[in-house]
C-alpha cells in the first residue's frame, strides 16, 4: 500500500516537475537565508555568514538533484542513458535482436490486423445518433423456445401503439424495384419503412425532407434516394426533390437525398432508396398491411430515455402475448418478444466468431512473448558479467531492473512497428477474404485507434516478456560471475526456459487443434452433397413488374424459358422465386385433412415456386411421379410435390403422392387457397451451405401461381456458365427492353459466399495455428541448442566417461520429449476444455474430434523432435577433449 | 569526519525528523535541522540540506504533510507536520531501534572471554 503511494506521489511529481524545482528553491533560498541570519546574530560579517549558511547547508546543486530524481519516476537524462545503451546493446547481436524483433512483429502484426476487424465491426458505434439506446425488436415463441422471429405489419402497429419504452419504433424489410425513364432500366434494392426512420436514427437527409406521417396512407408514394443513386442516375442535380420517378411502373414523388454516409439496415449497404410502408397497403382488408398472418417484418426500436433493455423486453414480451391471446389463429407462434442491443442483434454469431479470432490471436502473441522471453533469458546470462559489474561499480537493482526493462520495451515497440507494417499490408487481404460475410468489415483500416492499441500491446508484451528476465539475473548471485571462470551454474532460469516451451507447446496444440477443427469442418461444408448439381450452372434475377405483367406472367415466362433452352450450349434452363444459396426462403403452412389442426398451429414447410424442368436442371432426383409441366395451369388440377423428408415427417410409412394438402398460397386476396394434389417426390436440398439438416420442403408451380413474382433464372450449360449471361441479356431485351438483370453469378460463386464466412474464420485461424506451431518449434529448437551449448561440458565429460554417442543424443530428445509431452498434455486438455466455444461453428464434425487431436499431436510431437534433432545431434558430435580443455 | 563528530546513520535521519515533528508540532525545514542540533549537542555532522531529502521520502510515504506558512524573516517557507499513519510509524520506527539498540547495547558489552 505505501509502495503504491509513495509511486504515485512520484508520479505526481514527475508530473509537477517544473512547479516542484521552483518551489523547492524557494524553500531552501528561505533556509539558508534564516542561517545567514543566525550566523550574523553571532557576530559574522554578511559575507562569512554567507559563505558559512552555505557550508552548513551542503551542496545544494547535487540535492537539487537528487530531489529531482528522488521525486519523480526517473529522470530524463537517464532515460536517455538508458535508451541510448539500449541501443548499443541492440546492435551488439543484431541477429538474436533480429529473431526476438521477427517473432514480436508476427505476433503484434496478426494481431493488429485483427483488432482493425474487430474496432470497425464491434467496438465503433453505429452511425446514428445515441446508437446505444437503439434496439431491435424481434418476435419469439416461448413454447418452441424460438427467437429472432419477423413480424406482422398489424403486429408491429399494436406493438407502436402499446408500448410505454420506445421513443420510435419502426418496421423495415428489403424490397426490390426497377426504375426506368434512366438510361436503360435499373434494378434497385430498397428498404420499405414506417415514417419516422429518420427521426428514430437521429440523421438528416442531405437534400430535401423526410418522411411525414401521413406518407404511410394507402396511396403515398415517397422515395427518399441514397447520395450514390442522386450522383450516378441524377447528376447530383439539387432540383430533383420533389419530382417523380418512376419504379416498378409506379410514380414516386422525391422527398430527399441521404448523405453518402448514410447506411440503413447496417448490414445492408447497397441501398439505393427507403419509401414508405404505403406501398404495402393498397387500401384493402388483403393488404399486406392489414395480414397479421404475414410475418416478414423487422422492427427496430429507440429506447426512450431511462429506460433499460430489461424493461423494454418485460413491455414487450407482455404485448406479444396479450395479442396471442387475442389473436390465437395468426400468432400462437409468436407469443412473445426479445429486446436486444441493435449492433449485437445485426452481427449474432459474428461477434462470438469474431471474439473467438481475436482470443486466437492474442495466444500467438503470448507465444511469441515466450520466444522472445527466452531468447532475452539466454542473453541475460550472457549478460551477467556485465551486469555483476554495473552493480560492483554501484548500480543499484533497480537500476539494473530498470535498464533490462528498457531494452525489452524497446524491442516491443521495434517489433511494434514492424508488426503495423505488417498489418498495414495483411489487413486488405484479409478484407478481402471477408468479403461481405461480416457486416461492417469493410470499413476496416489501421486508423490512430488501431495504431494505439498496437503501441500498448508492443509495450506491455515488453513489459511482460522483459519483466522476469529483467528481475531474476538482477535478483540473481551478482557476484560470482565475477570470479574465477565465471560460471555459475543457475538452473531456475534454465527451468523457467523450460515451463516456457511447454505453456508455448500447449497453445499451440491449442491453437492448432480449434484450426484443425475449422479445416474439417470447412472440407465437411465444401464436400457436401448439397442434393443438387451446381456444376455448370448460371443464375441471374429480374423482375416482371406487377403493373405490366399482372395477368401475362406466367404466359411471359413460359416462352422465356422455352427460347433459352434454345440457346446453343443451354441444356436445360428453369426458375425458382426462393432459389437455394440465395439467403431467400419462406415457410408456408398448409392444412392436412388427416391431421386437422386449429388454424394458428398449422403445419409448416419451407416452400418453393418453381417452373417445370427446375429439378432436371438442379439434377435433383424425382423418385416418384412426375415434375410439373407446361399443362399444369389455373384450370387444371391444382398440384404440389413435395421432398421425401417432407414425405418421411408428414406421411411416415405412407404413399405421399396422391396425398391431398391445402397451402397458405392464393393467387391474390379475392382467391382462397386451393386444395393441391401431391404428384411427384424429390430429393433433398440444402438451401443455405451451412445447413446440418436437409429440412422437409414442397415445391409449387410457379404457373399456377401466376401472383407471385419473381423468379430466379437457373440455366445450365456445357460451357462456361458466365459465358451465356450477354445471350441472356439480348434474348430479355428482345422480349422486353425494360426488365434489367441483376445478381448474375455461377451457382458456385453463390455457395462460396455463404461459406465466406466460415472460410475466412478457417484461414484464420489455420494461419495463426501454423504461425503459432512456427513460433513454438523455433523457440523449442533455440532452447535446445542454448541447453546443448551450455552443457558442452558436460556433456563432453559423459563422453569421456565412456557414455556412447547414441546415449548422448538420445539424452537430449528425452529432455525436449518431456517439454512436449507435459505441453501437449496441457494442451490437449485446454482443447477438450475449449471445443464447445467452437461448437457453433463447425459442421460434420463435434468439437472434440479425436482424429483432429491425434492428428495435431503427431504433428506437434513429430516436428517438436525434429527441431530437438539438430541441436541434439550436435550434442552427440561434442569432442570430449575440445570440450574439456575449452572453458 | 574527525573532531569528534558523528556520521549521521543512514536512516536514523527519517527517525528523527519524525519524532521532532512529533515533539514539537509543525516546522519548516530550518527549524527541524535546529532542533536536531540542539539536541544533538553538536554531536552530529549534519548537512542541513539533507534533511530536505528525508523529508521529501517522509512526504512521499504520507507520514508528513506540509503547508505553507511564513518564516520568522517573514517570507514563506514550508512547515510540515507529522500525520496520523506517520506516528503509528514512529511508534514502529522506535520500538525496532530500542530493539536494535538493545542488541547492540548487550553485544558491545561482551566481555573477553578466553
Amino acid at each position: 500500500m505505501s509502495k503504491i503511494r509513495t509511486l504515485w506521489s512520484k508520479v505526481k511529481g514527475q508530473a509537477l516537475q517544473a512547479r516542484e524545482d521552483e518551489a523547492f528553491d524557494e524553500e531552501v533560498r528561505e533556509h539558508i537565508a534564516l542561517l545567514e541570519r543566525r550566523y550574523q546574530a553571532q557576530g559574522m560579517s554578511a559575507h562569512e555568514a554567507s559563505k558559512a549558511a552555505l557550508r552548513q547547508f551542503g551542496n545544494v546543486t547535487f540535492l537539487k538533484e537528487k530531489q529531482r530524481e528522488q521525486r519523480g519516476v526517473l529522470s530524463l537524462a537517464e532515460w536517455g542513458r538508458d535508451v541510448r545503451f539500449g541501443m548499443r546493446m541492440l546492435t551488439k547481436r543484431p541477429a538474436l535482436n533480429a529473431a526476438m524483433i521477427l517473432a514480436l512483429a508476427l505476433g503484434i502484426g496478426a494481431n493488429t490486423t485483427v483488432f482493425s476487424v474487430v474496432d470497425a465491426v464491434l467496438l465503433r458505434p453505429l452511425p446514428y445518433a445515441h446508437p446505444e439506446r437503439l434496439v431491435e425488436v424481434q418476435s419469439a415463441d416461448e413454447m418452441a423456445g424460438f427467437e429472432g422471429g419477423s413480424v406482422s405489419y398489424p403486429d408491429f402497429f399494436d406493438w407502436r401503439a402499446q408500448n410505454h419504452s420506445f421513443d420510435h419504433l419502426v418496421s423495415y424489410h428489403d424490397a426490390s424495384l426497377t426504375l426506368t425513364g434512366v438510361q436503360g432500366a435499373l434494378h434497385l434494392n430498397g428498404e420499405v419503412v414506417s415514417w419516422d426512420l429518420l427521426p428514430l436514427l437521429g440523421v438528416s437527409p442531405e437534400l430535401g425532407r423526410g418522411f411525414r406521417p401521413e406518407e404511410e396512407k394507402a396511396g403515398a408514394r415517397v422515395v427518399l434516394l441514397s447520395h450514390a443513386l442522386w450522383a450516378s442516375q441524377f447528376g447530383s442535380e439539387r432540383s430533383i426533390v420533389g419530382q417523380t420517378i418512376h419504379l416498378s411502373g409506379d410514380a414516386y414523388t422525391i422527398a430527399g437525398v441521404m448523405p453518402a454516409t448514410f447506411q440503413f439496415p447496417v448490414d445492408a449497404p447497397q441501398i439505393s432508396f427507403w419509401t414508405t410502408l404505403a406501398v404495402d397497403n393498397n387500401g384493402t382488408t388483403q393488404a399486406q398491411t392489414a395480414n397479421r398472418g404475414d410475418h416478414e417484418m423487422s422492427v427496430i426500436g429507440r429506447l426512450k430515455p431511462g429506460v433499460t433493455l430489461a424493461q423494454a423486453d418485460a413491455d414487450m414480451t407482455a404485448i406479444a402475448a396479450r395479442l396471442a391471446k387475442q389473436y390465437p389463429d395468426t400468432n400462437i407462434r409468436h407469443n412473445s418478444a426479445r429486446v436486444e442491443g441493435e449492433l449485437r442483434a445485426k452481427l449474432g454469431d459474428t461477434r462470438t466468431l469474431l471474439l473467438l479470432i481475436l482470443g486466437a490471436v492474442g495466444l500467438v502473441l503470448l507465444i511469441a512473448c515466450g520466444n522472445v522471453g527466452n531468447l532475452l533469458l539466454v542473453r541475460a546470462r550472457e549478460r551477467e558479467r556485465e551486469l555483476a559489474m554495473r552493480a560492483a561499480l554501484g548500480a543499484n537493482r533497480a537500476r539494473l531492473v530498470r535498464q533490462l526493462l528498457v531494452e525489452s520495451v524497446m524491442i516491443g515497440v521495434l517489433g511494434g512497428a514492424a508488426g503495423c507494417a505488417l498489418a498495414f499490408l495483411s489487413t486488405p487481404a484479409v478484407l478481402r477474404l471477408i468479403g461481405d460475410s461480416v457486416p461492417r468489415a469493410v470499413d476496416a483500416g489501421v486508423n490512430l485507434p488501431v495504431l494505439g492499441f498496437a503501441l500498448a500491446i508492443s509495450v506491455l508484451s515488453g513489459l511482460m516478456f522483459g519483466l522476469v528476465p529483467a528481475i531474476t539475473s538482477a535478483r540473481g548471485d551478482l557476484l560470482s560471475p565475477l570470479k574465477e571462470g565465471g560460471r555459475s551454474d543457475t538452473g531456475g532460469q534454465h527451468q523457467l526456459g523450460s515451463v516456457v516451451i511447454a505453456g508455448q507447446v500447449a497453445l499451440g496444440i491449442l491453437l492448432t487443434a480449434s484450426a484443425g477443427l475449422l479445416v474439417t469442418s470447412f472440407i465437411h461444408l465444401t464436400h457436401t452433397n448439397q442434393g443438387f448439381n451446381p456444376d455448370h450452372v448460371l443464375t441471374l434475377l429480374f423482375e416482371t413488374p406487377e403493373s405490366r405483367y399482372a395477368n401475362t406472367r406466367a404466359e411471359f415466362y413460359r416462352e422465356y424459358f422455352e427460347k433459352l433452352r434454345a440457346l446453343p450450349g443451354v441444356q436445360s434452363a428453369a426458375g425458382s422465386i426462393l432459389l437455394p444459396m440465395t439467403d431467400n426462403s419462406a415457410h408456408v403452412s398448409f392444412e392436412n385433412p388427416e391431421h386437422p389442426l386449429p388454424k394458428g398451429q398449422l403445419e409448416s414447410a419451407m416452400v418453393d415456386l418453381v417452373s417445370p424442368g427446375y429439378f432436371q436442371t438442379m439434377e435433383m432426383p424425382l423418385f416418384a411421379g412426375r415434375d410439373f409441366s407446361d399443362s399444369d395451369t389455373l384450370q387444371s388440377q391444382q398440384v404440389m410435390i413435395v421432398n421425401q423428408a417432407f414425405a418421411a415427417k408428414f406421411f411416415p410409412g405412407e404413399v405421399a403422392l396422391g396425398k391431398k394438402l391445402k397451402p397458405g398460397f392464393s393467387n391474390g386476396p379475392s382467391q382462397p387457397p386451393a386444395w393441391r394434389t401431391i404428384v411427384g417426390v424429390v430429393g433433398n436440398i440444402r438451401t443455405v451451405a451451412t445447413q446440418r439438416e436437409t429440412d422437409p420442403m414442397y415445391y409449387l408451380p410457379a404457373s399456377q401461381l401466376p401472383g407471385a413474382c419473381c423468379m430466379y433464372t437457373v440455366a445450365r450449360t456445357s460451357m462456361d456458365p458466365l459465358a451465356l449471361e450477354p445471350e441472356v441479356r439480348s434474348l430479355l431485351a428482345s422480349m422486353d427492353p425494360d426488365i434489367p438483370i441483376s445478381d448474375v453469378r455461377t451457382m458456385h460463386d453463390r455457395i462460396g459466399l455463404e461459406l465466406a464466412q466460415p472460410r475466412f474464420a478457417m484461414v484464420l485461424l489455420a494461419a495463426f495455428a501454423g504461425l503459432a506451431l512456427v513460433l513454438t518449434l523455433v523457440g523449442l529448437y533455440g532452447i535446445m541448442a542454448y541447453s546443448v551449448a551450455r552443457r558442452t561440458r558436460e556433456i563432453g565429460v559423459r563422453l569421456a566417461l565412456g557414455a556412447t554417442r547414441p546415449m548422448v543424443l538420445q539424452m537430449v530428445l528425452r529432455q525436449a520429449a518431456v517439454l512436449i509431452l507435459i505441453g501437449s498434455g496441457l494442451g490437449i486438455a485446454g482443447a477438450l476444455a475449449s471445443g464447445s466455444m467452437l461448437r457453433a461453428f463447425l459442421y460434420g464434425t463435434g468439437a472434440r474430434n479425436p482424429v483432429v487431436l491425434a492428428s495435431v499431436w503427431v504433428l506437434v510431437g513429430v516436428t517438436g523432435l525434429l527441431a530437438a534433432y539438430l541441436p541434439a545431434r550436435k550434442a552427440m558430435r561434442v569432442d570430449p577433449s575440445m570440450a574439456l580443455r575449452c572453458e | 569526519m574527525g573532531e569528534g563528530k558523528s556520521e549521521v546513520l543512514q536512516g536514523t535521519l527519517d527517525l528523527m525528523v519524525l519524532k521532532t515533528l512529533y515533539a514539537m508540532g509543525p516546522q519548516h525545514g530550518f527549524g527541524i535541522a535546529r532542533r536536531i542540533e540542539q539536541v544533538s549537542e553538536g554531536v552530529l555532522d549534519l548537512n542541513e540540506g539533507t534533511v530536505y531529502t528525508a523529508l521529501l521520502r517522509l512526504q512521499q510515504q504520507g507520514w508528513i504533510a506540509s503547508k505553507w506558512g511564513t518564516s520568522e524573516n517573514n517570507r514563506r517557507a514550508r512547515f510540515y507536520s507529522i500525520t496520523k499513519q506517520g506516528a503509528k510509524q514512529l511508534q514502529r520506527e522506535t520500538e525496532n531501534w530500542e530493539r536494535v539498540a538493545g542488541v547492540m547495547d548487550r553485544v558491545l558489552r561482551l566481555e573477553r572471554q578466553r
